[in-house]
């Protein structure tokens, strides 16, 4: 039967029309500051000028920190997909379990939220 | 899809260790929540009410628990008698390096250093001296926080001890192997951070947490590889399935002692024996002293606790096998931390070969697979524990104006200006070097006879000669400490805050009372065995 | 091919990256060969998961996996602790602490 593409062709539509709204909506509501960052060749990360790294120049730590929480939240991800794959049969339990689980990492979202840990400067 | 039945758990069993992970998991949003002058004094309730309540409930489990243990959790917690007294073990010990962290009178403030945004604030400020290269971190990194405010400590510290203990709980009540990896990496990774929090010396902490975590990563490494070669020989990683695997079976043995192998090198490092223990000395050294007391009493607890449950469930029956290696391993142990002792000038030092010595006293029990081994390993734990935090206790109260006098010459002379503690000092070295009538004593008595009696009598004769060497630079201190000149810029004896107090306190109490009347105890150590 | 093979290939990955861990003086580097040991473990734990036929290593892979992350964010934190005060990463500078 066609069940199963059907689910599918929702989902790939709905991904599609998330895709297509993020891109039209993001010039009107996002802010617009230009300053000279945004217009390096990388907007993030080390400046790709041959300025020496080590000794005078500046470490741009905001770009580690926010790079080692992405690999934390990014990983903790890889739980969620054999859940997603058996939650039929894991039934309560396994809802129970995860949500337990989402809780706790959500619990350091929390602390990284309010001690600044998200804020670039 | 056919439903999967959920695995049956038995809370009351495991609820010590659930209240400990679920009081660190607040603890997180307390720091998340709560504004930074409120954090101090609700860490410091959050920690200690979490850790009593679990005290209590696991308590109330042991006044009926059955005496064979339960296996729960989908096999992969086994809380039995040895598991409950090891639980009780961290918990106290917990309970007394939770006190020396919190403490914030004989430091200002506390031995952790401020919050990094206080730090900076206060390096930006006028007058500090940053030189274009030359970074002097004692002028940026300005310790005590911003000039004027009173001194606040990184209240992380306190998520970071409880989530370390609920590692160590749950890492000497793993039945299997994957839970024992993820519990070991739960209790390291909170220990790799405090090492590196100290208020004073800011680089030699710093370094002390990169070289322990360079080097548990490495040894955890070795671990993980040891578990794949398991998983490989047995087809599963529950330490009884390794047990039956290994009886009557033409499957290679390669793997099986390969695994091993690195198994417990990772182990060992954990329990810094022998030829593992390289970070030991840097470590106890560079880290904030409470950090010290913490790690030196409760991760020993938690890694012989795994060593001898996997020796003991996993391997118990290839027994003869290994132990000619584990004989070696523990002969280097007692050697190295009883002749490189000697050799030390730092009081912390010392104390780390110390502890490397007694690492290898311990091995002597958990080798010996029998009930005496297990019993006598589980109680030496105990009476080293607490004689260890009530050592770093004193030692964080002997300072000069730049933090702690941790070198050897000076604490010269210091009966004469404060007898009390060279007192109290005396009798905590005297029980490290097992001394009768503490503690100290009648831990080796019970290790080495239950060696003894499982035909490793060449090993004791080794474990009594180091005894003996080591005895030898415990008593030097004493002999430096009451005979000897005061230098005239020497160290100020600072009067304890109730906290310090109230740990030292119970560690010398304990010490003595173990030495005293050790049966009661004795008793609950071997009410039981492993089961697995 | 042979499950075999990537044992040999698992083994030849873990000494490699113990090699390296005792070789290299760089934290950062040290700390990769690291990654590469338990990487090399990873790819054990699945070869024998095929070889035993259960299902038991692949999930220890992801347990790996995601201690490993763990590992790795708390790793880097101290590495730029230490390097933010003495503006060096080798080990070889880290020597405050001896005998």
């Amino acid at each position: 039967m066609l069940d199963p593409y059907l689910a599918l062709l929702f989902m790939a539509l709905l991904a599609g029309a998330f895709a297509l709204f993020s891109v039209t909506a993001a010039p009107y509501i996002g802010p617009r500051r230009y300053n000279r960052a945004k217009l390096d060749s990388y907007e993030c990360g080390i400046e790709p000028s041959p300025k020496p790294v080590v000794g005078t120049g500046r470490m741009p730590v905001a770009y580690y920190l926010t790079a080692m929480l992405f690999i934390l939240f990014d990983i903790e991800l890889v739980f969620l997909y054999p859940y997603a794959v058996a939650a039929d049969s894991l039934g309560l339990f396994g809802l129970v379990a995860v949500t337990v689980y989402i809780a706790t990492i959500g619990f350091v979202y929390f602390y990284e939220w309010r001690r600044g840990g998200l804020e670039w400067d | 899809m056919t439903p999967l039945t959920p695995p049956p758990i038995d809370y009351a069993a495991v609820a010590p260790l659930l209240i400990v992970l679920g009081a660190a998991c607040v603890s997180v949003l307390v720091e998340a929540f709560l504004p930074r002058h409120q954090r101090w004094p609700a860490q410091v309730a959050l920690s200690v009410v979490a850790i009593v309540v679990a005290g209590v409930t696991l308590g109330v489990y042991a006044g009926d628990a059955p005496a064979q243990g339960v296996i729960t959790l989908g096999s992969t917690m086994a809380v039995d008698m040895p598991t409950l007294f090891l639980w009780g073990t961290l918990l106290v010990l917990g309970f007394g390096s939770l006190l020396l962290i919190a403490d914030r009178s004989v430091e200002p403030g506390g031995a952790f250093v401020a919050s990094a945004l206080e730090r900076a604030s206060a390096g930006a400020a006028p007058g500090s001296t940053t030189g274009p290269s030359g970074v002097d971190p004692e002028h940026v990194d300005r310790s005590y926080g911003a000039p004027g405010d009173a001194p606040t400590m990184q209240t992380e510290v306190f998520p970071f001890t409880l989530f370390a203990l609920g590692g160590m709980m749950a890492f000497v009540a793993a039945n299997d192997l994957l839970t024992m990896f993820v519990a070991l990496e739960v209790l390291s990774l909170p220990l790799y951070l405090m090492c590196g929090l100290a208020r004073r010396r800011r680089l030699l902490s710093q370094e002390a947490a990169v070289k322990y975590f360079l080097l548990g990563a490495f040894a955890s490494a070795f671990f993980l590889y040891g578990v794949a070669l398991l998983y490989g020989y047995a087809g599963s990683v529950r330490l009884s399935a390794i047990a039956e695997a290994a009886v009557g079976t033409d499957r290679s043995d390669a793997l099986l002692f390969g695994g091993l192998a690195l198994l417990i090198v990772g182990l060992l490092f954990k329990g810094s024996v022998g030829p593992f223990h390289t970070w030991t000395p840097d470590v106890y050294q560079g880290a904030p002293t409470p950090a010290t007391a913490f790690m030196a009493a409760c991760t020993k607890v938690a890694a012989f606790g795994a060593i001898a449950r996997v020796l003991y469930v996993a391997f118990g029956s290839t027994r003869w096998e290994w132990r000619g290696v584990l004989w070696a391993v523990a002969i280097a142990s007692m050697v190295i931390g009883a002749v490189l002792g000697l050799t030390q000038t730092d009081l912390k030092r010392m104390i780390a070969y110390s502890s490397i010595a007694h690492a290898g006293f311990l091995l002597l029990g958990t080798m010996a697979i029998t009930q005496a081994g297990t019993s006598g390993t589980l109680f030496y734990l105990l009476a080293y524990g607490f004689t260890t935090i009530a050592v770093f206790g004193i030692i964080s109260l002997v300072r000069t104006a730049d933090g702690e006098a941790t070198h050897l010459s000076q604490w010269a002379g210091l009966a004469k200006r404060s007898p009390l503690l060279a007192g109290v000092m005396t009798f905590l070295l005297l029980a490290l070097a097992g001394i009768p009538l503490t503690s100290g004593f009648t831990a080796k008595f019970a290790v080495f006879s239950a060696a003894l009696s499982d035909g490793m009598a060449p090993l004791v004769v080794v474990a009594l000669v180091a005894s003996a060497i080591a005895a030898f630079f415990y008593l030097r201190v004493v002999v430096l400490m009451y005979f000897s000149e005061t230098p005239a810029d020497g160290p100020t004896v600072s009067v304890p805050g109730a906290f310090t107090t109230v740990a030292i306190t119970l560690g010398v109490v304990v010490t003595l009372l173990l030495g005293v009347a050790p049966t009661l105890v004795l008793d609950w150590a071997g009410a039981g065995g492993f089961t697995g | 091919m042979s499950p075999t093979n990537y044992l040999l290939l698992s083994g030849l990955l873990f000494t490699i990256g113990a090699v390296g861990v005792l070789v290299r003086r760089n934290a950062i580097v040290v700390f990769m060969c690291i990654e590469l040991m338990l990487n090399a473990v990873n790819l054990s734990l699945v070869t024998f998961a095929r070889i035993n036929g259960t299902l038991d290593g692949q999930v220890m892979a992801f347990f790996v996996m995601v201690v490993a992350a763990a590992e790795v964010v708390v790793g880097l934190a101290i590495i730029m602790s230490i390097f933010r005060t003495r503006r060096s990463s080798s080990v070889d500078d880290a020597n405050l602490l001896k005998y």
